[in-house]
């Protein structure tokens, strides 16, 4: 799996075995991820390249992934519209973006 | 699910997320510090980071976050006592510890013992401190939100950077043994320094470890609050380091004065420089680099420079003679290190300038009986007629001699400049400075320059391009440039430029005119002024000869055959009359009776010339003028052989006596002079090169002896012989320029004397006219600006001038404190 640390995607795994394939700098838009892929931490995550995410629901991680991949298309331009974020997964993304240090 | 029926109501999150796992504190900690532990021994690929950080996570919203925080430190505490501390301390062989305590002979004994314990040392350091950082980086990671949250709301250092005052604490800071005082850290300082000092005795030692241990006291601070003042670099190494410098290059600077070789100790000192800078950059720290730099700079350079400066047989001077460009140049560098005047390397300089000066003014007073020209020049020399070989003209020959050395000289300190100094502007400054001092310490600068211009712009362009013209009289300028007396330049300039004008023997108009506009653009309008109007006269005079041959040609009759004639009438103020006619006391020379001949054709002159001027007067120069005459010989075998002479106007005169004089007889002394007139000085003169000089003796002179006497006597010499049909005949020491002799020397000085007199006066009354009253130091000040251009007055020269003006009523003293003067209109 060595080849895998240098991938450009990664693979974002929820609580409730939902996968996400993302390129790994979007992914990295999450500091907690970021870490957890730093190739000189020698981390099984960092290795493989899989991070299985226990805290986060498959919905919940999936609007995160959205975020991400707007987040960086978005990274370099001013007055960007806000997202649309649906009002039941408020709380639950706020907790995450906490727990992902997004 | 539920929740989707109310699409609009806020889900809760769901708090039951991790409640499958266990609340207790210690069974997620009991994991934690299992891991931590492994990630320390290099295990963390078994680990999930997800997994670390949910617990990490987890114990922070159970509030336990500082419990958390408390035990990573204690664990990581823990963890460098029990562990990383004996791997380190176990690598600190007795060699080191020894080494604290020895005196340096007995370290160099060991010096490779202690290299390779060093080496081990270091080696162990490095690597415990970078297994340290990375995991500790991990941890950190790892402990991130514990660190987001803990660290921001209680204000505490971040986990990070309490590990790193951790291993400060307790690897840096322990013991090496129970029983001794030294800390890892002293061993650390002592060892790193051990390897600089190896590396500056020549030694090849491993730069990278080094530089690892530096940038591990860089990373570590004195404080948790990690200020850039506090590294511990800088506050525990960096000043062990340069005391050890400083004890380093105090001896290296007493060890190079002993060898004595200036050029080695800038060899040295450059490299020693170029090894601490590189030092700096991949051994040490960018940190320490200025400080060394400007440790070297005061402990070596600044120290040292003013004896090697002036190191015997190696020093500046020596390099200057020797002309080495490389080793002043590095000098110039050190010194400019320093000292921004680069005060030693100038000063060492201009002593060299002037000693080399003095010589070269004093080999050109040298006493002419005790001359002994240099070879080239007598061959030179004896090319130019046996004239020369006089010692006035050998004085003259040392004249430009000096000129040309002081020119080579100027070159030499040039290219010393350009190449060695890099067009430093003090020093030029001060080289001028230099040579404008021995230039003028010599008082026949002035007369030798010009003599220099003189003999030049005569013969010594001949056969040369524009530029290399351009370039020589250019030199000529810059000399000039150096001397104070401008007015005395001027005054000898003017003599020698008449006699080259009448005698004709500018090589070149065009040289000449170049001249003048060069000097115009150094010394400005004034100072040519009047030898811009000797050239006008030329020309006009010119076209004066020529109408005059016009008008000689339509009046006279046919029959008489007319003597040529060429004029220069010359302005009498613009030209320095009484030098050129050598009279003493200053009145005019009473002129020669003419020969009938020439008398006439004087007349006519005179006519032509007052028709077309009236009311001016014209003074005849007969020892200006030159005369072509065709001179037959009767041989004794009856044959009649004819030369062509070349005669000054006097010799003209006194041949044309012979004419008269039936062959055989002879006429006294006495006798030439009673019926020409002739002034006894120019008479002597011009009968020596007609009786005396071997090759032009036209005269024979009874008794034959190298002096003219009163009582000899003269005859027609029948038998003169030449090779040549045209004979030139030069008046001995008349026709060239050349050194004056005391008398005239004092003559010259007198009357320049009384001119700057006038050229004071002038000023004072000018410069008063204009601003009515003035204190007497301000007048003084102003006098000076205005005439420095053309000479350097005394001030009390000046002061003297102002007395006289007040006695003759230009000025009034209107106040004594301070002195102040009035103009009186």
């Amino acid at each position: 799996m060595e080849s895998s640390t240098q991938s450009e995607y990664v693979t974002l795994v929820s609580c409730d075995g939902f996968e996400f394939i993302l390129p790994r700098s979007s992914a990295c838009v999450s500091g907690t991820i970021r870490r957890m892929l730093d190739p000189s931490s020698k981390f099984s995550e960092a290795i493989t390249g899989r991070c299985v995410l226990e805290n986060l629901s498959g919905v919940v991680l999936e609007k995160v992934c959205e975020y991400f991949l707007y987040n960086e298309k978005h990274k370099d331009q001013a007055n960007v519209a806000d997202m649309d974020v649906p009002a039941e997964l408020c709380l639950e993304l706020l907790m995450a973006a906490d727990y992902l240090d997004t | 699910m539920a929740t989707m029926r109310a699409r609009h109501k806020i889900r809760a999150p769901r708090r039951g997320l991790a409640s499958s796992q266990t609340d207790d504190y210690d069974a997620v900690w009991s994991v934690l510090s299992a891991s931590l532990t492994e990630i320390h021994t290099k295990n963390a690929s078994t680990l999930s980071f997800e997994e670390l950080y949910r617990s990490a996570y987890r114990i922070v919203l159970m509030q336990r976050g500082q419990d958390l925080y408390t035990h990573v430190k204690e664990h990581e505490q823990g963890w460098l006592r029990g562990t990383v501390q004996k791997i380190v301390t176990d690598s600190i062989s007795t060699t080191l510890v020894c080494a604290q305590t020895q005196n340096a002979s007995e370290l160099l004994d060991q010096s490779n013992e202690r290299r390779a314990a060093g080496e081990k040392f270091l080696a162990v350091l490095k690597e415990a401190w970078e297994d340290h950082q990375l995991c500790m980086s991990m941890i950190t990671d790892v402990m991130m939100y514990m660190d987001r949250i803990i660290a921001l709301d209680h204000d505490k250092p971040s986990i990070y950077v309490v590990s790193m005052a951790l291993f400060r604490d307790h690897v840096l800071n322990t013991k090496v043994r129970p029983d001794s005082d030294l800390t890892v850290m002293d061993v650390l300082n002592s060892t790193v320094l051990f390897m600089v000092q190896l590396e500056r005795a020549g030694h090849m030692i491993e730069r990278p470890l080094v530089r690892h241990c530096t940038q591990m006291l860089e990373g570590l601070y004195e404080t948790v609050k990690e200020e850039e003042s506090s590294k511990l670099y800088l506050t525990i190494f960096e000043p062990a380091f340069l005391e050890a410098s400083t004890d380093f290059y105090k001896a290296e600077g007493r060890r190079l004065l002993e060898i004595g070789d200036a050029a080695v100790f800038c060899r040295i000192v450059t490299q020693r420089i170029e090894e601490e800078h590189e030092r700096a950059r991949t051994t040490l720290s960018m940190l320490t680099e200025t400080k060394i730099l400007a440790l070297l700079d005061s402990e070596l350079i600044l120290k040292n420079i003013d004896e090697v400066v002036q190191l015997e047989g190696t020093g500046v001077r020596h390099m200057l003679d020797h002309n080495q460009m490389e080793a002043l140049h590095r000098i110039y560098t050190l010194n400019a290190r320093v000292d921004r005047k680069k005060e030693a390397l100038s000063k060492s300089v201009n002593k060299r300038v002037v000693e080399l000066g003095s010589e070269i003014n004093a080999a050109s007073i040298v006493s002419p009986a005790g001359v002994t020209a240099p070879p080239e020049k007598d061959a030179e020399k004896s090319k130019k007629g046996k004239e020369k070989e006089r010692p006035a003209n050998q004085q003259t020959v040392l004249a430009i001699q000096w000129v040309d050395s002081i020119l080579a000289l100027k070159r030499q300190f040039d290219n010393v400049w350009i190449n060695a100094f890099m067009r430093d502007q003090g020093l030029q400054s001060s080289i001028m400075a230099s040579f404008s001092d021995f230039i003028n310490t010599n008082p026949r600068s002035s007369e030798y320059l010009s003599l220099f211009f003189d003999e030049n712009l005569k013969k010594g362009i001949k056969g040369k391009t524009e530029s290399e013209v351009d370039a020589l009289l250019d030199n000529g300028i810059t000399m000039l440039r150096y001397i104070k007396d401008k007015d005395l330049f001027e005054t000898y300039y003017k003599k020698h430029l008449s006699r080259r004008l009448l005698m004709k023997r500018s090589a070149s108009m065009d040289a000449e005119r170049q001249m003048i506009s060069k000097m115009k653009l150094e010394v400005g309008n004034q100072f040519t002024q009047r030898i811009e109007a000797m050239f006008k006269d030329m020309t006009v005079s010119e076209d004066l000869t020529a109408s005059y041959k016009d008008h000689v040609a339509k009046s006279a009759d046919p029959d008489h055959k007319p003597v040529d004639l060429e004029i220069n009438v010359l302005t009498s103020t613009m030209w320095p009359m009484e030098i050129m006619s050598n009279s003493k006391e200053g009145i005019l020379p009473a002129t020669c009776v003419f020969p009938r001949e020439i008398e006439a054709l004087k007349q006519s002159f005179e006519r032509f010339y007052l028709d077309k001027h009236s009311g001016r007067r014209l003074t005849w120069q007969a020892s200006m003028g030159t005369a072509d005459v065709r001179a037959s010989f009767r041989r004794s075998n009856g044959k009649i052989q004819r030369y062509e002479l070349n005669v000054s106007t006097y010799a003209l005169v006194i041949l044309i006596l012979f004419n008269d004089v039936p062959d055989g007889e002879s006429l006294t002394f006495e006798e030439i002079q009673s019926r020409t007139q002739i002034p006894h000085h120019d008479l002597v003169r011009n009968l020596q090169s007609l009786a005396v000089a071997t090759k032009t003796r036209v005269l024979l002179k009874s008794p034959m002896s190298k002096d003219v006497q009163t009582t000899d006597r003269f005859c027609f010499n029948n038998d003169f012989q030449s090779q040549f049909v045209k004979v030139r005949i030069g008046v001995v020491s008349g026709g060239a320029n050349k050194v004056e002799n005391t008398d005239q020397r004092k003559e010259t000085e007198k009357k320049m004397a009384e001119e700057r007199y006038g050229t004071i006066e002038s000023a004072i009354v000018r410069i008063m006219k204009q601003r009515k009253t003035l204190t007497h130091t301000q007048l003084v000040s102003e006098v000076l600006s205005q005439i420095s251009s053309r000479f350097v007055p005394e001030v009390s020269m000046i002061k003297k001038r102002i007395e006289s003006l007040i006695d003759r009523e230009y000025l009034d003293r209107v106040s004594e404190d301070p002195p102040t003067y009035d103009y009186v209109a």
